[in-house]
């Protein structure tokens, strides 16, 4: 009897902790604050997942990593950019135009903060002058021509001194959020730079929505549809869902299941075998293969400071070695496209010089690939099926990719394999992603994979990934490869190119041929397949997604950062409730 | 009796001083740099980057040496203040912990306690029923041998997306957010349900088989074939029995505490659950040093003060502790 009082006492103080630790989690602790006492309705809310991993914490637009929707559904700016048309498209400006060395923006009139204020050019120049903080994303343009900002009613002028560097300068145009001058006024340089502005007292924009509630939550973020929108009045677009709730992602598997299930309408996150399951309830942008959207280019970057990926021959036997369409079939499933040799996106083909890539472009071949190692002196010396180095040391080069990436790491089974046919010996790694940070930024690694650089209006910026000099101790963003063996050509060559507007299309067009050369023989990465830009939707509840087949819905169906700025605005406000 | 406490006390801190320096010492053994990371994550301007990790590196106190850094960190700690995260850049480490910790605990606490109750009994009801025996025992072998990643892979699959009865992921439902009401409370109750039973599965079939164990070897002990002889009713003998049977078991509780603790961090992450599983995830994800030595800490503190109950509980049970104190 003794005992078994005992446990009960025992199991009436679990009960107590038990409620207790339910009531603090609903009192302080988790939810502090935010109280939205009622469900969401459904057919009144769009459910999203696929571009958060992390918490919900940074409400700072100027930093690239911020939360889902903040740029797009909070802030906004000053053109759109239509990826599928190549086309500039007016959103909180009406045009820009270069006139000289300057760029006059006119400022469209009638637009408002959420807290009521009006938006004024004074914003704008308030914003594009943070880009003057050290650490600041947009402190390029500063330091390579701008010269002064100038306002004059809703006219603000950008004065450059010398040429502009007129593709960044597009780029720019689409991609820095406008911030509110009275608002941010108040913050530090650091917090401006860095920081994560997450008071909610202080998400002042002019977009469609407003903040909701799930700031530092890792599960969800909700925003709230507003009234007054400028674009109602300016172009009669209005977003028929009252919420929108991103879905933080814990894994691509429970993520599926959710979407199975009905629970996420639009789903960017990457779901192998999805292909199989388009008809019926989910769709995605073509109804057949590639099925995706091409988001950005996967690029083997060889360290070109180690041998044998020092040689560019070897490079080359290295490229036409690998299988990239059988990665595309039996890694992807074939939701993924075989990159250009030059590694531009589909958007780009018009700067592409095709009868140059049919030239000089690295096919697949195993046998080629053969004869040209044999040809510079990589032989199998020892009868092992691998070739050595010139000095007959062994070759075996560690390919890496982060842990988890799962379709990367299958990815990099398959090279490792169709590379041994040639004679190149791989071994596939996986360390995590911090690890791999550190390989491949300090040039400590022998071959990664890498697709930091997303298609936008200018191939300027692949050129600049694959060509920036100088290469320094830290490469963190840009030339992993380190290379410099061609010298300094290829980058002045990029600079140029910078510098020349994309209306000039015959120069412009010299100019990438020329680079593209250097891409196609020196190889100082090697394009091998288009990511996706990932997006499937389940029509249960939200229907009239973008469509390659419509005119109309020819959008970019994703919320991932940079996109919505794109034309994922316009997939949003096409969507229609089904009658659920 | 105070000497006993006297010397355990002196174990428990010298413990904890070992603990937390390995604590502060293991994350910074990792390969990586989470400043990298960090700036790898934001795709930073090259010309901003290297600004950025000057600050970053400064403002998070890691340009200083080591032994400047565990200084730093003693320091805090005793003035409770674990550092600021930098997975969380902006958040405190000890707020991101406060606001994990209630659905961890809402987890954990019923778990153990269920578990140990339920397992010891149904332990010790197989140990005099053969038909419970032969169908019970086996269960709980395997019950106990699971891994929880496993079970909780399963129970996920089998019963929320298939069967559809529980949902998949999440500590409550993607429309709602946490606040005092009906409706949030049997959300959070169906979502909380699952991770619950994977963790208490598991545990109670380890109790089980210890129980079964224990009863069947105290009910051929001599004082209960005595207690027999002397034709004392099968309730009474078997009432001693596990009297005598629960106090292994209790030590079983300490020692157990640990892979429970464990075994929920791998369920939360199973679950997409916001404990402190899911923060101890992201931490390791991202080198964040302050965020994992604050939850390590967490869990030392937590288990040692587990085990120092446990301590004292022993000595109240077991009367034969506190003669041996008296003695001594």
């Amino acid at each position: 009897m003794k005992s078994s009082r005992r446990t009960r006492v025992v199991g009436a103080f679990a009960v107590i902790v038990a409620i207790a630790a339910f009531a603090s989690l609903t009192a302080g602790g988790a939810g502090a604050g935010e109280q939205s006492p009622f469900a969401l309705p459904r057919g009144d809310t769009l459910y999203t997942s696929g571009k958060q991993w992390g918490p919900y914490t940074n409400f700072n637009p100027l930093r690239p990593d911020y939360n889902t929707g903040l740029v797009g559904l909070l802030y906004e700016t000053l053109f759109r950019y239509d990826p599928l048309k190549d086309k500039f498209l007016p959103w909180l400006a009406t045009s820009g135009t270069w006139q000289g060395k300057n760029f006059v923006v006119t400022m469209r009139k009638g637009v408002s903060w959420n807290d009521g204020k009006p938006m004024t050019a004074a914003d704008v120049k308030f914003t594009f002058e943070t880009g003057k903080l050290a650490g600041s994303q947009y402190s390029t343009m500063w330091k390579t021509g701008l010269k002064k900002i100038t306002t004059r009613g809703n006219v603000v002028t950008f004065h450059f001194g010398g040429v502009p560097n007129y593709q960044e300068w597009d780029s720019n145009m689409y991609s820095i959020p406008i911030v509110p001058r009275h608002v941010w006024s108040k913050y530090s340089a650091k917090e401006i730079t860095a920081g994560n502005t997450s008071q909610r007292s202080k998400q002042v924009g002019t977009g469609p929505f407003t903040y909701g509630a799930g700031a530092n939550s890792s599960q969800t973020l909700q925003w709230n549809r507003r009234n007054g929108w400028w674009a109602t009045k300016a172009f009669g677009m209005k977003l028929p869902m009252r919420y929108i709730v991103d879905i933080h992602n814990t894994s691509n598997t429970a993520s599926l299941q959710n979407f199975l299930q009905n629970k996420i309408d639009l789903s960017n996150n990457f779901f192998p075998g999805i292909e199989k399951q388009v008809g019926g309830k989910i769709g995605t942008y073509y109804t057949k293969a590639p099925f995706m959207l091409s988001a950005n280019t996967a690029w083997l970057i060889p360290n070109t400071k180690k041998a044998p990926l020092s040689d560019k021959n070897f490079r080359r036997a290295l490229a036409m070695s690998i299988n990239i369409a059988q990665i595309v079939k039996a890694g992807y499933g074939n939701i993924v496209a075989k990159a250009n040799p030059t590694g531009l996106a589909p958007q780009w083909s018009k700067w592409v010089d095709q009868a140059q890539v049919k030239k000089l472009g690295f096919k697949y071949n195993v046998a080629g690939a053969k004869s040209l190692l044999a040809a510079n002196g990589y032989r199998d010396t020892n009868g092992d099926g691998y070739v050595e180095n010139k000095d007959g040391s062994q070759i075996d080069l560690r390919i890496i990719v982060p842990n988890g990436w799962s379709d990367w790491m299958t990815a990099i089974g398959i090279i490792a394999n169709s590379t041994k046919a040639a004679g190149i010996k791989l071994t596939p790694a996986f360390p995590d992603f911090n690890a791999l940070v550190e390989e491949r930024n300090s040039g400590k690694f022998d071959l990664v994979i890498n697709n930091d650089k997303a298609f936008g209006s200018t191939p300027y910026v692949y050129y600049d990934y694959l060509f920036r000099l100088p290469v320094a101790d830290q490469q963190t963003s840009v030339n992993f490869s380190r290379f410099t063996s061609a010298g300094s050509r290829p980058w002045a060559l990029t600079t140029k190119m910078n510098k020349i507007k994309s209306t000039d299309v015959v120069r412009a067009k010299r100019v990438h041929s020329q680079i593209q050369r250097y891409i196609l023989t020196e190889l100082p990465a090697i394009p091998l397949w288009y990511n996706g830009m990932w997006a499937q939707w389940n029509k249960s509840y939200w229907t009239n997604f973008p469509t390659a087949s419509s005119k109309g819905l020819q959008n970019t169906p994703s919320t991932w950062n940079g996109y919505l700025n794109m034309t994922g605005i316009d997939a949003l406000a096409d969507l229609k409730k089904t009658s659920k | 009796m105070s000497r006993y406490f006297a010397r355990k006390i002196a174990i428990y801190l010298l413990t904890f001083f070992v603990a937390v320096t390995i604590d502060f010492a293991i994350p910074r053994l990792m390969p990586g740099d989470p400043i990298d990371g960090l700036i790898a994550r934001f795709q930073a301007d090259p010309t901003a980057s290297e600004e950025l990790h000057g600050y970053f590196t400064e403002s998070f106190g890691l340009d200083q040496p080591l032994w400047e850094q565990y200084l730093t960190f003693w320091r805090g700690l005793l003035q409770g203040d674990l550092g600021p995260s930098i997975a969380y850049i902006g958040s405190s480490v000890s707020e991101l912990i406060w606001a994990a910790l209630p659905y961890t605990l809402a987890l954990l606490v019923p778990a153990i306690v269920l578990s140990y109750i339920a397992g010891n009994r149904v332990g010790a009801l197989a140990a005099r029923r053969k038909s419970l025996d032969n169908t019970v025992l086996p269960a709980a072998y395997i019950l106990s041998a699971t891994p929880y990643m496993w079970l909780a892979l399963v129970l996920a699959y089998v019963l929320a997306f298939k069967l559809g009865w529980f949902p998949v992921s999440g500590a409550y439902d993607f429309s709602l957010q946490p606040a005092w009401t009906w409706e949030f409370v049997r959300s959070f109750l169906s979502h909380w349900f699952l991770p619950f039973l994977t963790l208490f599965l598991v545990a109670f079939g380890g109790w089980a088989i210890g129980m079964r164990n224990l009863i069947i070897y105290e009910l051929e002990a001599d004082y209960a074939n005595y207690l027999r002889s002397l034709g004392a009713p099968g309730r009474l003998v078997r009432r001693y029995a596990y009297g005598n049977a629960v106090l292994p078991q209790m030590t079983g509780l300490a020692l157990a505490l640990g892979a429970v603790v464990a075994g929920a961090l791998v369920t939360e992450i199973v679950f997409g659950y916001p404990g402190i599983g899911s923060l101890i995830l992201t931490a390791i994800q991202n080198r964040d040093y302050f965020l994992l030595q604050g939850i390590f800490l967490l869990i030392i503190v937590g288990v040692l003060i587990a085990n120092f109950i446990v301590d004292i509980a022993y000595v109240i049970v077991d009367p034969r502790t506190r003669t041996g104190l008296q003695g001594s």
